[in-house]
């Protein structure tokens, strides 16, 4: 029923900050804060990539959709054109889970690239550039 | 661990009202000595006391209007209204008794959802004899029994909801675990509906049901087997008696709180388990797994038939404390507890 | 002790354990994988591991409003509780005109469940105008009986000279809850916090009758909205579940000792 000795001379603070009742709950708090630091630094909606063609040399002028998830299907959000060193970039995606996708006639186009990212927003650079092939 | 008696009405013992064994008596002789007489009889004298006496009830205030407000009045409002014809919109009109007449005698989802409460509250049981094996394995001198209470005792706290998302799943009939093992351990050839089909999925619900509240048993039954005391043990071995005896003769009966205790909680659980039924199956299919409540917030829910759910709710109310009754009168009434110090 | 294999006892044990852990772990790998929910035969290790069905499932429901909505309610039943239940367990440790009666009534309030109420509630709560508040949420759970014992037991045993010395210095009985008695009964209140903590977070019958509008909707009803909304076609749905029960099972594993404590001593739903 009582737990600690009555004894006045030493600070109890550190007894109650060993508790688990204190310790958990403050180390969650200390999480919650860190990553809300993160998201909030790191949430301007950029995604970045490159587009190269079969051969491996950088396409200028391909034309990049950003896929957004919409209930049930991707639907075409913001297209941009890549750079002449096949870079290109998008800003202020709005979504967590969004697919990318290049096409340029002539050269062809890529897959579908499905990127997740951990919260919406998220900046994001492509590590693997897309890929144009004729085909499909 | 002593026990309160009110009039035959079982109340589960409480810990701490002996600590360390002195018993609780002590600290009142002191108090008899010390107290003035004044406050000690029941009419009132001075000032004084009758100012304590509403100090205290105003303490009590708060509590008591909470359980009036939602436990006695909704009850008492039950009652009234199963005996009237009343819409939210319409004034109430007295019609006897018959909500009840349309009850039994023409209502069959009724009888379908008041024998399925039936089923459930007979397979309680189940569950607390396989909580009692549990309990005698973990009670025994190993080593981490700790860690395995714990690991069994995990799924109580549980949200019912999820619980019931996840047997929902695992009694799936194409991908669920259950199959799978059935399958594997080749005691069917095809899957199994469980959920699908009649025969099965109100021994699924309940199935679901005793491993969530497995951990539970144990633990009560636990205490319950701490409580006895070890020199019973070793005076019968020394007696001679085996191992089956002692436990049949010695453990059992001292165990026998514990287990009524169990089954008057797992009954009351079961009984009131809408959430798992909810999510679960919705009381399908058909009606295969409808029980009283979920009939009850069904009619009063969805039909908006308050007055009849309210007959119903009465009818629920009434089996509840018959079979707690009877399991009260099944355990000896009071005369089972093991008084100690 | 007597000389028996321990052996047998321990995989019997180990066997029963993973029997209550394999729905936990087969949700787990779920959520993290997304399998088996159309595929047969299922996987024991996921492939591919991935956490962005949690990702899925704070974007595809409020869940933080959800989330909210839970920890409101159940911080203002449990404030509540440990209030109402002191207070009233501190009364039932005195002699007052009445105190049978009330005794009684108690008792046969805890032969009362919940589902018995239910439609009554809602009308009473439609009256008070609380239908879809956090207080009418709360306000049916504010006090329960087992808990009111627990403190009654906990305060019958504390030493009444100590609570005569506080009187004769003068002390009102409010301060002598509060100032005496509560401190030498951290367990009922660590045992109360947990139980009515648990108790509110898992309802799911109340707030399903009492709320209306989805911004008041609290964990279980989102998590059984969910169910109806997305089936289970994505593993998205088992992440959501993984995240309703990591609070409890916290809690839980945080404070074994008191949530066991409590139960045993005086264990029917309030």
């Amino acid at each position: 029923m009582t737990d600690s000795d009555e004894d006045f001379t030493r600070p109890k603070w550190p007894r109650l900050l060993s508790n688990r009742f204190v310790v958990v709950p403050a180390l969650l708090l200390v999480l919650t804060a860190g990553w809300n630091a993160w998201v909030v630094t790191h949430d301007h909606g950029i995604v970045a990539g490159r587009v190269l063609d079969a051969s491996g040399t950088p396409v200028e002028g391909a034309e990049v959709k950003l896929w957004v998830f919409n209930f049930t299907t991707f639907v075409v959000k913001a297209t941009t054109t890549s750079r002449p060193d096949g870079s290109f970039e998008f800003a202020n995606n709005p979504s967590h889970n969004i697919q990318v996708s290049a096409e340029k006639p002539g050269k062809g186009r890529s897959a579908r690239v499905a990127i997740r990212l951990y919260f919406a927003s998220e900046d994001f650079v492509l590590k693997d550039p897309l890929r144009l092939t004729d085909g499909t | 661990m002593c026990k309160e008696r009110r009039q035959g009405l079982w109340v589960p013992a409480f810990a701490g009202t002996t600590r360390g064994g002195i018993p609780i008596g002590g600290p009142f002789m002191v108090m008899a000595i010390s107290e003035t007489a004044a406050k000690r009889r029941p009419n009132f004298m001075g000032r004084k006391s009758t100012r304590k006496a509403i100090l205290i009830w105003s303490f009590i205030a708060p509590s008591l209007l909470i359980f009036l407000l939602y436990r006695i009045l909704p009850l008492a409002w039950n009652v009234l209204l199963s005996f009237e014809a009343w819409s939210p919109l319409k004034p109430a009109v007295f019609i006897g008794f018959d909500n009840y007449q349309e009850m039994f005698f023409d209502d069959e989802v009724f009888w379908q959802a008041l024998w399925n409460t039936l089923l459930i509250i007979g397979s309680a049981p189940i569950g607390i004899m396989i909580a009692l094996g549990l309990a005698l394995l973990v009670n025994a001198d190993i080593k981490g029994r700790d860690i395995y209470r714990t690991m069994i005792f995990l799924s109580y706290p549980l949200m019912t909801v999820a619980v019931a998302i996840i047997w929902r799943w695992m009694f799936d009939e194409r991908v669920g675990l259950i199959n799978y093992v059935a399958r594997g351990l080749h005691l069917v050839d095809k899957p199994i509906p469980f959920l699908n089909s009649f025969a099965w999925a109100l021994p699924s619900v309940i199935a679901a049901n005793i491993w969530q509240m497995l951990g539970f048993y144990m633990i009560i039954i636990l205490t319950g087997l701490q409580n006895i005391p070890g020199n019973l043990y070793e005076a019968a071995a020394i007696d001679g008696a085996k191992a089956l005896h002692r436990f049949m003769r010695i453990t059992l009966p001292l165990l026998r709180p514990s287990i009524f205790l169990c089954f008057v909680i797992g009954m009351l659980n079961s009984v009131t388990s809408f959430d798992l039924v909810y999510v679960m199956t919705a009381g399908g299919p058909g009606r295969a797994t409808e029980i009283l409540v979920t009939y009850i917030y069904k009619l009063g829910f969805t039909q908006t038939r308050f007055d009849y759910a309210a007959a119903v709710t009465v009818v629920f109310f009434l089996l509840l404390l018959a079979v707690t009754w009877t399991a009260n009168r099944l355990s000896g009434g009071d005369a089972g507890a093991v008084e100690r110090g | 002790m007597r000389r028996y294999p321990r052996w047998p006892i321990h995989l019997a044990l180990l066997a029963a354990s993973f029997i209550m852990l394999v729905p936990f772990y087969w949700v787990l790998k779920t959520s993290v994988s997304g399998e088996n929910i159309f595929s047969y035969p299922p996987n024991i290790i996921p492939r591919d591991p991935n956490p962005f069905y949690y990702v899925d499932v704070w974007y595809a429901i409020p869940f933080a409003r959800f989330f909210l909505n839970s920890v409101v309610v159940s911080t203002m039943t449990v404030v509540a509780n440990v209030v109402l239940n002191a207070m009233a367990g501190y009364s039932l440790t005195q002699n007052f005109f009445g105190k049978n009666m009330v005794m009684m009534l108690f008792l046969s309030c805890m032969m009362i469940p919940f589902q018995a109420t239910i439609i009554p509630a809602y009308l009473i709560t439609g009256k008070l105008g609380l239908l879809d508040s956090y207080l009418g949420l709360a306000l049916p759970m504010f006090s329960t009986i087992i808990c009111i014992f627990v403190f009654k037991a906990s305060f019958d045993a504390v030493p009444r000279s100590l609570i005569d010395a506080a009187r004769i210095d003068g002390l009102s009985e409010w301060r002598i809850i509060w100032k005496i008695m509560m401190p030498l009964a951290k367990g009922a209140i660590a045992t109360n916090v947990i139980l009515a903590f648990i108790w509110s977070w898992n309802n799911f019958m109340w707030p399903l009758i009492s709320t209306r509008s989805i911004d008041m909707q609290t964990l279980p009803l989102g998590l059984a909205r969910f169910l109806s909304y997305q089936e289970d076609t994505t593993g998205a749905l088992y992440a959501f579940c993984i995240m309703v029960l990591a609070p409890s099972l916290l809690l839980f594993l945080l404070a074994q000792k008191e949530f066991v404590q409590g139960l045993t001593s005086g264990a029917t739903k309030g």
